[in-house]
């Protein structure tokens, strides 16, 4: 921290120096493409969302022809039912417990593999920074087929290995190790991409900030842990902040094994009663709700440890 | 500190399998302390590595099985069928996954190109100059990953066939555009990689902001901005329910949705499982064939402490 | 300047876009005004998934398409619930395509938000052609015809023929005697089962539901009526729970690789399916070819003679098109047409619902995999007759999500069925009256 501090300061002050003077709409054309993607592709979106949870279609009759279902004014109706809905909450409680195994996990090895290909002599870093990487590029398409091969007892290697050592052969889709079955998979395809993230910035910290602890004889052990992650630590804060994201959105980890197991609801996660409502019940409404719900707590829980971190890093700066 | 020579040395060590397994190159007059390998990462790095291509191996074995080895024989033992099945995927309704795979193409190279330039600029700006009004921005934009994108898929669609380009190209592109991730990346790789003192410089030389961005911020992003690039191309690449919701049209489709329509051909109709698998295999190849193009650059801090200086 | 240069490259490229929906926009109203209620000159669009759908459109398109100058393009598309939300979606921005293939238990739903079109004017004498308890399905009991019907699936049983000869056991007539086929088998083979519960297809389980005479759905002046928790469905759900919690079948989902392994290795030894099963079979058991055999579904009571269905579709032209007339003409040639007909199951590999289709023609032949059997599509034909009525409702989709989890649940902890089935009742009814729809108690 305290290597960048003095230079962030720097920036900030020569900025302010001259960018008062010139360029002082720059910033603002700078920004102007991202403004206008955000307001077409975000805030209309996301609007229109909100307008269509606060609304419901009214069905008379039978609901057969033409003019048998309006849209109509619903207030807070599908907050309320979205809320008051047991399976909603057993589905955070279900993400969150999937949370405290992943995230810690993925972050922790992407710092840790991040930190290894950096480090000095260590060998085949090409090879295994690829393969690491490519979990992150296989097609979601195939994946329901491919942890199916990797977790049915029946045909799954593990088993088959277990079952040749005589050792005991957890049923690893249901209960407990069913989270750990899921959180493997998201691990498995998450870390690769963390670690791209880390590594980038490590690749972009200037080698002249090692030379002094070099020569005061610092070892690779202390150079990582006392310059290196300090260093990264934009880059940890940025990637916990997408990884909390992520975990309160989880859709794709639950959705692969669900054809798989009897232990999968259609509305294991939160994120997955939205698509079943939207797009299996074709209930765009409640959706809508659920959805702006799950917005919210992201909200609050994602920009909460923003903050908690970008104060944590204000009191490390020494001015 | 010789260490670091050989790093500056050799920007281009770790490009290829080759290069990194060759032994590092002696630097001016020290030991042969650097021969050595640093054991334990390297170990751990191997480690890593198996660990992630295991499910990945997977799909390389179940490519070259046939369709009556699939689910009949050990589920890591090769099969026969890898040049049989290539050509029934390339026989599959005129070679039409040649054509998903040219849309996949287009859909992520054209995206995420634009995509990085956008989140270029933007991260520049948000790092390098203090507006009013800057953090409050910079949270609006991460906010918008907040909704998640399963449900403003429809809303996007209502809003594009309000001027009539759903079911076209330009639909499944333009969504993608702006990436909150990127933008973040971007600012961040921009504070840390473009120092202020050289904008200022200059900005004394009475360059203009623009071509300030151009010259000097952009090349220092590099290492960061190809990252961006690898991001958004795989997400693009693997991304399905935008073009699904988008398009109707089935040659406009990207090969995520192609192949899933390989899959899901109704309750009475078997999937086509091996071609769907010898598919997403194929799929990977450009990936991996991008990867190793774009880790070249990850290199460059030789590039940008030499404009520093 | 490069700066004029981009606009102009912006400008042509927003003319060229424009262009190109302004001409699609040109040439349908066009046809529109030269032939508004003539199966003019029109070219439509259709989402459909039945692989082969393009070839059969080809043939309409060299041949009676030519002579009347609409052409039929398709885009294929991928099948599933999700479908009937994009199409919902498509139909919200009246950017739906001309024709669309639908499941039957979707066709309340595509009514109910008002994307289908009514094409009975247009499809006068069609119904004909259709077993009374399929061509129900298109109209929803109402005097409209919402659809044509395409394909359909009769359940049937399948069994190893090898493995029951081995192990000493006739094939069931009753549900009684399926039971205990069951027991039997496990107890000479304890490692095998007879089939499995799987709660991951509820067509499955509507069509068993069907069988027994249940009605799911019914209409009461302007009211629905739900029928999921009545008799004929307790009865049926209460007999798999029973051989689930007894253990003499297995539990978990189909169509995984585990299932299909276990079909192969004889593991499991019979399957409870519809005509399209030789398929099916083909890609989840290739070692078994020639040694499975079919029969008619076991029966609730001695000599009664009933199945359900479990598949099948229909196609269907929707309100955005402007071209309907058009649109019910080759929906009907498709659906009728012999060469048509013949085309569908040989290319898409469709099981007719046109009755005079079923026997004869690409249908004179048993599937490859069944060549020890020759009779299989003659048996089938008679079985296809026996389909006891379906009913459909404007919430199938909610129904059957409630059924894979309710069901599911009970399977892994092996508890009461029928409680699950209530609760899929109950749900039901629930989402309906939240809607707004008239419920009748």
């Amino acid at each position: 921290m305290t290597t960048t501090a003095p230079r962030a300061n720097a920036t900030a002050a020569a900025v302010r120096r001259s960018g008062a003077r010139r360029g002082r709409s720059a910033p603002f054309a700078f920004l102007a493409p991202a403004a206008v993607l955000f307001a077409l592709f975000f805030a209309l979106p996301i609007g229109y969302a909100i307008w269509l949870s606060l609304h419901k279609v009214e069905v008379k009759g039978l609901g057969l022809g033409k003019g048998a279902r309006s849209e109509v004014w619903a207030g807070l109706t599908n907050y309320t039912d979205a809320l008051t809905d047991s399976e909603l909450l057993d589905g955070a409680l279900r993400v969150l417990g999937y949370g405290a195994i992943v995230v810690p996990t993925m972050l922790g090895l992407a710092l840790l593999f991040a930190l290894m290909l950096d480090a000095d002599r260590v060998r085949l870093t090409s090879v295994t920074r690829l393969a690491i990487f490519l979990p992150y590029a296989v097609p979601g398409v195939i994946a329901a087929l491919l942890w199916g091969f990797l977790y049915l007892p029946d045909v799954s290697p593990f088993y088959y290995v277990l079952d040749a050592l005589g050792l005991p052969q957890p049923d690893l889709l249901d209960g407990g190790p069913l989270f750990f079955s899921l959180s493997n998979i998201a691990v498995w395809g998450g870390t690769g991409f963390n670690m791209i993230v880390i590594y980038t910035s490590l690749r972009s910290i200037p080698a002249e900030v090692y030379e002094a602890a070099r020569l005061d004889g610092c070892s690779q052990f202390q150079i990582a842990l006392r310059i290196k992650i300090p260093m990264v630590a934009p880059s940890l804060v940025l990637t916990f902040f997408f990884s909390i994201i992520a975990t309160l959105q989880v859709f794709a980890e639950p959705t692969t094994l669900k054809p798989l197991t009897n232990s999968v609801s259609t509305t294991w996660s939160p994120l997955m009663k939205v698509y079943q409502d939207a797009f299996g019940n074709g209930d765009l409404h409640a959706a809508a709700a659920t959805a702006v719900i799950i917005a919210v707590v992201t909200l609050a829980l994602s920009f909460g440890f923003l903050r908690a971190a970008n104060s944590r890093t204000q009191q490390g700066e020494p001015r | 500190m010789t260490s670091i020579t050989a790093r500056k040395s050799a920007p281009a060590a770790g490009t290829t399998p080759g290069a990194a397994q060759a032994p590092p190159r002696p630097a001016a007059g020290r030991p042969p302390l650097r021969h050595r390998i640093a054991l334990l990462p390297t170990a751990a790095l191997v480690l890593g590595a198996v660990y992630c291509l295991l499910p990945v191996a997977w799909v390389l074995v179940a490519a070259t099985k046939s369709g009556r080895e699939l689910f009949s024989t050990f589920t890591f033992l090769p099969g026969t069928g890898f040049t049989e099945n290539i050509a029934d995927l390339h026989a599959y309704r005129d070679g039409i996954y040649w054509r998903w795979m040219g849309n996949s193409a287009f859909y992520a190279g054209f995206g995420a190109l634009l995509s990085t330039a956008v989140s270029a600029v933007s991260g520049y700006a948000l790092a390098l100059y203090r507006f009013p009004g800057r953090e409050a921005v910079f949270k609006v934009l991460l906010a918008g990953v907040l909704m998640p994108p399963v449900i403003l898929a429809v809303p996007q669609y209502l809003l594009l066939a309000k001027v009539d380009l759903t079911d076209s190209y330009l639909s499944v592109l333009l969504p993608l555009l702006l990436s909150p991730y990127g933008v973040y990346l971007a600012r961040i790789y921009a504070s840390a990689a473009v120092p202020a003192d050289v904008v200022e410089a200059a900005r004394m030389d009475g360059a203009g902001e623009w071509r300030i961005f151009t010259r000097i911020g952009l090349p220092m992003m590099v290492p960061g901005l190809v990252t961006i690039f690898l991001f958004q191309f795989v997400a693009i690449w693997n991304n399905f329910l935008l073009p699904y919701i988008m398009l109707g049209d089935d040659e406009k489709f990207p090969m995520t949705l192609g192949l899933y329509t390989l899959l899901a051909q109704g309750s009475n109709t078997p999937a086509l499982y091996t071609l769907v698998i010898t598919g997403a295999l194929l799929a990977l190849l450009p990936l991996i064939a991008l990867f190793l193009f774009i880790q070249r650059f990850w290199s460059l801090d030789l590039l940008s402490g030499a404009v520093k200086s | 300047m490069p700066f004029t240069l981009r606009r102009r490259l912006v400008a042509t490229t927003v003319a060229g876009l424009l262009g190109a929906t302004a001409l699609t926009a040109c040439d349908s109203s066009g046809d529109e005004s030269a032939a508004p209620a003539e199966a003019g000159p029109a070219a439509l669009t259709y989402w459909a998934w039945a692989p082969g759908m393009d070839k059969v459109a080809d043939l309409w398109n060299k041949g009676p398409g030519k002579e009347s100058g609409i052409t039929v393009t398709v885009k294929k598309q991928a099948s599933g619930d999700d479908l009937v939300t994009k199409i919902l979606t498509a139909a919200k921005a009246h950017q739906a395509p001309d024709l669309v293939q639908a499941e039957y238990q979707a066709l309340p739903t595509l009514v109910s938000n008002d994307v289908l079109a009514d094409i009975s004017k247009e499809v006068e004498g069609v119904e004909e052609k259709f077993a009374p308890g399929v061509w129900q399905q298109a109209t929803l009991g109402t005097d409209a015809v919402y659809a044509i019907p395409q394909d359909s699936g009769p359940m049937m049983f399948y069994y190893r023929q090898d493995l029951f000869k081995q192990y000493g056991l006739t094939v069931p007539t009753t549900w009684d005697e399926f039971a205990e086929t069951a027991r039997t088998l496990k107890e000479k083979a304890p490692d095998k089962a007879l089939t499995t519960f799987s709660a991951n297809d509820a067509g499955l389980f509507a069509g068993l539901a069907q069988q027994a005479g249940a009605r799911w759905w019914s209409t009461e002046g302007e009211k629905w009526k739900v029928g999921i928790d009545d008799a004929a469905t307790r009865k049926v759900a209460t007999f798999w729970g029973g051989l689930v919690k007894e253990g003499v079948i297995d539990n978990q989902p189909m169509y995984t690789p585990a299932w299909n392994k276990a079909l192969n290795t004889g593991e499991q030894i019979a399957w409870v399916s519809a005509v399209w099963a030789p398929g099916t079979l083909t890609t989840a058991a290739p070692d078994t070819k020639g040694k499975w055999a079919m029969a008619p579904l076991p029966q609730w009571s001695g000599g009664a003679q009933a199945t359900g269905s479990w598949g099948g579709s229909s196609t269907a032209v929707t309100n955005d098109s402007k071209h309907k007339a058009a649109a019910a003409k080759f929906v009907t040639w498709l659906n009728t047409d012999p060469t048509a007909l013949a085309a569908l199951v040989k290319e898409s590999g469709i099981y007719p619902a046109a009755t005079a289709a079923q026997t004869g023609g690409a249908l004179s032949k048993a599937p490859d995999f069944f060549s020890n059997q020759p009779t299989f599509y003659a048996e089938a034909a008679a079985i296809a007759k026996t389909t006891a009525p379906s009913a459909w409702g404007p919430n199938v989709n909610v129904a059957y999500t409630t059924f894979r989890d309710a069901f599911a649940r009970a399977a892994k902890d092996k508890t009461d069925f029928g409680a699950a089935l209530r609760t899929m009742h109950d749900t039901t009814v629930a989402d309906l009256k939240k809607q707004g729809f008239g419920v009748a108690e």
